[in-house]
């Protein structure tokens, strides 16, 4: 059986490489021309053959040929490789050749640059990247770069992305796993039909090959890229990493076996911190107010500080650790405020996720993969119907706070029983509440003075809390550019309440703007909507190709009593409007409550969704009439 | 009674003023109680002592003197937006083993109120990190354990350098420093210049003594020292061109070595011998002499030319096309011009020398100007670091030029706004050199024709010309040169309004000596209000300034503008039938500081159109704090003004 595979198998590797070596793919002429629209960059060839020999062995080749067109297609010639100690670069090379394909220059390994991978927001990382630092002289150009790369960690495998992103296109890509029987090998499609995609696996060898993929242009509200790209993700069935060998046949398993080789032994504390934490909880039973009490005493004693080194890549430092220099990761910390729950007899468990704020993004439930593709950690706390979510690298979160970093989406629990997806905190459209009120005067010049009251609670909490702390003269200019549409804002004072046990964060802004309201000969315009306007409508396609996404909702609702000087008097004043549909629903109206005094009222409610291309235009539309509404005017007139 | 009660008051003053103890280790516990920086209440941390103390020591089994640079701190932090003072990246120079510079000792300790009582934790070997960033820096990162606010931190750390030059001294930093001891111990072999920022707003006293050395021979050592007290935070604002030329620093410049029995070696001590010693570098002079490596491309290129306006821009396009800018700056070449003519990829002087060269092999008097980029600050001292880039002058009669070709959408005196700074030195071939002003005092302006129909919806179409020179012509050259004609429209139409725009057409996108010129049909809604019976609108439209940019109340430096610059808009409305004018904005002008700045408005009917004029010219481009207010204010009126609305009646 076996015997019979591996001459077919020799044969196919072969063959694939040696049309890599065809001169055409240097030449700018023969790129197809359907490749060269909307891109900045074409992939002549792309072909990525991974090796697992054994546990411990994987063997990666790659070859890559790109033309450059511009500037902006450079970013994509992307020849750069990380390496570390468990990870070595055997061979590593690039040339370049200009539009006729001739061989312009030629960089060997040692011309490759090699820094390490420190980045702004870590202390330390083992880590190096060695990459290409090539000056284009003129355009098109191409790029033939290969490396081959050794590594005794087979848990991470690359994913197959015959489209890369935006602006670029492909033309061949091949992607290749030939795998022994003991580590196997687990593969999950995303998006594949409507390419020109094969598979051609047989036992022992994944292979795919796409022709002829052409670029995509941006667009806003795109949803993310992996939700509509091709691509193929792929995993061994079992796996050495760092000293450690594992399984990810299922969560459970994997979750098993991450709680027992990485976390178990990780939770001893010195005698002197637990009798410190459980006189902290004496007298208290309710296990939500001690796992508060807890959390407040890791945020008051320590510090997000990174550093990541061999299997500190994955594995927490060790809570007693942390209790000594009082820092760490978020792995290490929250394996520490765990290790305190632990003490004072919370159920909490180290949970794997995928952090990011612009986007919600989910651990793929159905696609069993080493840590589950995840890039942070947080603490869950079971709870009956809704767990607690703890983010352990902030200082200032409110207990439970998680919007706009790890909110709505799947992750990966670690229990001693063993690994399970769960679905983190979603904050609602109506949680989501903003409340604006204000006590505005307007006096015969146009000028306003106002009291505003700012209430925010959900996911707008996150949004406003941050200025609390920056110097007033910061949180002055703040304001000014927040309410950049009124001009010549005057900011006297300002005040915040931050509630953290019911998480509401509160403004109170006393404000005043000269000329608000414009004059045009005897009359003043008046735009009643000082304090929260929209102003920008989302950009215009000709044709939307892409889906669009809202990915949270919020509710905004605005009351100003506005007092108007007694010498002017009221000609016009907008109608009421009420607009709803399935984006959400705006509504406005002024209610005269004496000759001198109007009441105005908005509210604004955006839903979260997942919209088709076809609705784009109808949702650029609400916003357009929202602005509109947004920017209108009462005409006072003054008494004669 | 009072009298006794205010000198035990004055007695504890005393003590605790001068009990304060600075040596490592003995931090007090009024030091870990202090909540907030009295002088400074909105510091995260504050230095609460810092001592930088540079010496040089004679190493007799090396032959030769090390610089050893010696720095104590200790920090207060106050709250968490402070913790970030507790992490410390020492930068050690490491090119080769033999020229790197290495760490001596390095100790750090972290304070904290345990009880009332100091409690210190040592920093251990595992929060110590070595960390080869490239081929020339080496890291020692570390952080501090237990650290909470109000901690304290100490960090004690002593450089071994075989180099001579001292690097800058900050003395002021991002937070205020309450004591700051500076020494600069040097040998009498090696004579320094000194020098304090003259633009800093704080200006340390510094004192300067000699004294004996005895060990391991007997010299004579110049001492600066300097003890300060309170120095306040420097603090970044929008705008400023770079803060770094604000910092009070001193700067230490080798201009001499006198060894005995040996010749005195000369460093740069003036701008001119500075400049003297650039052009005898091989990779600056030498590279100026060099023209076998394109002297036939140059003769075929020019053949037959004999107007010298005609060659210079033949060969500026030359070189513009044919050698590519890979991002490096300096005014000394790095792989040599004859290999970067070769490869077509050079930095700054491979791409300027050549064109310089190439421009005096045509019959051109060119010279090389060294320049000071914006990034680079403005230099305090005659230092061969005060320069860092070159470009190209041309001087000949009635067409004196200033040219850099690094930059594709450059021209003749349109240079990339990077090398606007402070002042250039042109060296001539026979070595002199003088200064000249980089300061642009041409206008780059701006000319919008607006026209525009109201039609019976209220909706509004028309048609946009524009035409811009000079630096504005190059930035939008730069921005748009290279995108689609869908994505230029796409950002025209952005932040506009509900908006559509056809029929976009450029001229002279690629001609850097044209001013380009753009032309485009628009469709506009929701510009025109109808409320009750009348109708309101800017005639500006969507050109309209909707704010004033300058929102900060007061400033401390000075906001630094690229180029002067004029603006010109003139507007033909088409007023809709059915409707007259009940009112109109009212014409207007102001000025800013005398006439650096001017603004005109002026609007009038002419039957059923309205034509509108505007023009806008900001002549200086720096403003100065004392002038900030008069300035904001100018844009203030015309934003007042360029938002007025006009309003249309109902014909009954």
């Amino acid at each position: 059986m076996l015997k019979g595979i591996i001459p077919l198998f020799f044969c196919l590797l072969f063959v694939t490489y040696s049309e890599a070596q065809s001169e055409d793919l240097f030449l700018v002429h023969t790129i197809p021309s359907e490749l060269m629209v909307k891109a900045n960059a074409v992939v002549r060839y792309d072909y990525r053959s991974l090796d697992i020999s054994g546990l411990r062995n994987l063997n990666e080749k790659y070859t890559r040929i790109i033309t450059v067109f511009n500037k902006q297609g450079e970013r994509n010639i992307d020849a750069q490789i990380s390496y570390d100690q468990s990870r070595t670069v055997k061979k590593l090379s690039a040339i370049i050749y200009n539009k006729y394909g001739k061989e312009i220059e030629k960089f060997r390994k040692s011309d490759f640059e090699d820094v390490s991978s420190v980045s702004d927001n870590s202390l330390y990382d083992d880590d190096r990247i060695k990459y290409l630092d090539y000056t284009a002289t003129e355009y098109p150009f191409t790029v033939k770069f290969t490396y081959e790369i050794n590594s005794i960690n087979t848990a991470y495998l690359p994913s197959w992305n015959p489209l890369e992103g935006y602006y670029i296109s492909t033309q061949l890509s091949k992607f290749e796993i030939a795998y022994n029987d003991e580590v196997g090998i687990k593969k999950k499609e995303y998006h594949l039909d409507g390419y020109e995609i094969t598979n051609n696996s047989i036992e022992g060898l994944l292979s795919y090959e796409a022709k002829n993929v052409i670029a995509i242009k941006p667009e806003a509200y795109s949803p993310m890229f992996k939700d509509f790209a091709p691509h193929l993700k792929v995993t061994p069935k079992k796996f050495y990493y760092e000293g450690y060998v594992g399984y990810s046949d299922e969560w459970g398993n994997l979750g098993k076996w991450m709680y027992d080789q990485l976390l178990k032994d990780r939770t001893q504390l010195s005698q002197s911190t637990k009798i410190e934490i459980k006189a902290m909880v004496e007298g208290v039973d309710d296990p939500i107010e001690k796992a508060k009490i807890v959390y407040k005493y890791v945020q008051d004693r320590t510090r997000y500080i990174s550093v990541q080194e061999g299997i500190g890549g994955i594995q927490p430092i060790a809570a007693s650790r942390v209790d000594e220099v009082k820092y760490g990761d978020c792995k290490g910390l929250t394996n520490y405020t765990k290790a305190l729950m632990d003490v004072v007899g919370v159920e909490s468990n180290y949970s794997r996720v995928y952090a990011s704020s612009s986007n919600t993004v989910d651990i793929d439930k159905e696609f069993v993969t080493f840590l589950g593709m995840t890039n942070h950690v947080i603490l869950n706390i079971p709870n009956g119907e809704e767990d607690i979510w703890l983010e352990c690298t902030s200082q200032t979160n409110p207990f439970g706070y998680i919007a706009n970093f790890t909110d709505d989406r799947d992750v990966l629990i670690i229990t001693p029983e063993g690994g399970k997806i769960v679905h983190t905190k979603i904050y609602k459209t109506e949680e989501n509440l903003q409340v604006v009120k204000a006590a505005i005067d307007l006096d015969v010049e146009g000028t306003i003075q106002a009291k505003v009251n700012i209430k925010s609670e959900g996911y707008q909490y996150a949004l406003r809390e941050g200025y609390q702390n920056s110097p007033l003269k910061d949180q002055e200019l703040h304001y000014k550019n927040e309410w950049d549409y009124v001009n010549n804002l005057k900011v006297d004072d300002i005040s915040y309440d931050n509630n953290k046990d019911q998480i509401i964060f509160t403004e109170s802004i006393n404000l005043s703007a000269k000329n608000y309201a414009s004059k045009s000969g005897t009359r003043l315009l008046f735009q009643p909507n000082v304090l929260n306007r929209v102003t920008y409508i989302p950009t215009r396609y000709k044709k939307r190709a892409l889906d669009f996404e809202i990915e949270r909702g919020f509710t905004d609702t605005d009351e100003f009593t506005i007092n108007i000087d007694p010498s002017l008097e009221i000609e016009a004043m907008p109608k009421s409007v009420s607009i709803s549909n399935m984006f959400g629903s705006y509504s406005m109206h002024i209610e005269k409550v004496d000759e001198h005094t109007l009441k105005y009222y908005r509210t604004r409610i955006l839903n979260k969704g997942y919209y088709s291309n076809e609705d784009y235009n109808s949702y650029r539309a609400f916003v357009a009439e929202i602005v509109k509404h947004d920017k209108s005017k009462i005409v006072l007139i003054s008494k004669p | 009674m009072i009298k006794n009660i205010s000198t035990i008051i004055l007695i504890i003053f005393a003590f605790t003023v001068q009990g304060q103890n600075y040596k490592l280790g003995k931090v007090s516990v009024e030091e870990l109680e202090e909540k907030i920086n009295p002088n400074d209440t909105i510091a995260n941390a504050t230095i609460l002592y810092k001592k930088h103390d540079v010496r040089f020591e004679y190493r007799e089994n090396e032959d030769g003197f090390f610089q050893i640079i010696s720095v104590h701190e200790r920090i207060k932090i106050y709250n968490k937006d402070g913790f970030n003072w507790a992490t410390k990246k020492i930068k050690l120079y490491n090119k080769s083993a033999s020229n790197s510079e290495k760490l001596q000792t390095l100790k750090a300790y972290t304070y904290n109120l345990e009880g009332g009582k100091v409690v210190k934790e040592k920093l251990k070997k595992d929060g110590i990190f070595d960390e080869v960033a490239n081929k020339y820096w080496k890291y020692k990162t570390l952080t501090l354990p237990n650290i909470k606010e109000g901690s304290v931190i100490e960090i004690k750390y002593e450089i071994i350098s075989p180099y001579k030059q001292i690097d800058d001294i900050k003395l002021q930093y991002s937070i205020p420093v309450k004591k700051y001891e500076v020494y600069v111990k040097t040998p009498e072999y090696y004579v320094f210049n000194k020098l304090l920022n003259p633009r800093a707003a704080y200006h340390p006293k510094l004192e300067t003594s000699r004294r004996n050395v005895s060990i391991p021979f007997a010299y004579i050592e110049d001492v600066i020292s300097s003890k300060l007290s309170n120095v306040p935070a420097l603090r970044d604002e929008p705008m400023v061109d770079n803060i770094n030329n604000y910092a009070a620093k001193l700067i230490m410049e080798l201009s001499m070595t006198r060894f005995p029995n040996r010749m005195t070696n000369s460093y740069a001590t003036s701008w001119e011998k500075v400049t003297k010693t650039i052009y005898d570098i091989p990779s600056f002079g030498d590279q100026l002499r060099k023209k076998s490596y394109f002297e036939d491309d140059i003769d075929a290129l020019i053949s037959g030319e004999s107007d010298l306006g005609v060659k210079t821009n033949l060969i500026y396009n030359f070189v513009k096309s044919k050698v590519k800018w890979n991002s490096y700056y300096g005014y000394t070449t790095d792989v040599g011009v004859r290999k970067a003519y070769k490869e077509g990829v050079g930095n700054t002087a491979e791409i300027n020398l050549m064109l310089i060269a190439m421009l005096r092999y045509a019959g051109i008097n060119a010279n090389p100007v060294l320049i000071s980029t914006k990034n680079n600050g403005i230099p305090l001292f005659p230092t061969r670091q005060g320069f860092n880039y070159v470009i190209c002058f041309i001087e000949n009669e009635g067409f004196n030029m200033l040219l850099d070709a690094t930059n594709l959408y450059s021209t003749f005196n349109i240079l990339p706004t990077r090398v606007l700074n402070w002042q250039g030195r042109v060296i001539r071939e026979n070595g002199s050199s003088v200064w000249m002003d980089l300061a642009v005092n041409a206008m780059s302006k701006e000319s919008i024709f607006l026209n525009a129909k109201i039609n019976q919806d209220f909706s509004v179409e028309g048609k946009v010309r524009t035409s811009k020179t000079n630096y504005l012509a190059m930035e939008y050259r730069q921005r748009f040169a290279n995108i689609s004609a869908e994505d230029h429209i796409k950002y025209l139409e952005k932040d506009n309004g509900e908006i559509e725009i056809n029929n976009l057409e450029l001229k002279s996108i690629n001609d850097p000596l044209q001013p380009v010129q753009s032309s485009y049909d628009y469709n506009l809604n929701g510009a025109i209000e109808e409320i009750g019976d009348n109708l309101y609108f800017s005639p500006m439209l969507f050109f309209a300034t909707k704010e004033n940019p300058f929102k900060q109340d007061t400033r401390n430096y000075p906001i630094s503008i690229n180029y002067p610059v004029s603006s010109k808009y003139v507007i033909n409305v088409a007023l809709p039938e059915g409707y007259e004018i009940e009112s109109l904005p009212e014409n207007f002008a102001t000025i800013y500081d005398s006439d650096s700045g001017k603004f005109s408005y002026i609007i009038k009917q002419n039957g059923n159109y309205l034509q509108v004029l505007i023009n806008m010219e900001l002549s200086t481009t720096m403003i100065l704090p004392n002038n900030y207010h008069a300035f904001k204010e100018f844009y203030r009126q015309i934003v007042e003004n360029e938002t007025e609305k006009v309003v249309l009646k109902k014909i009954l």
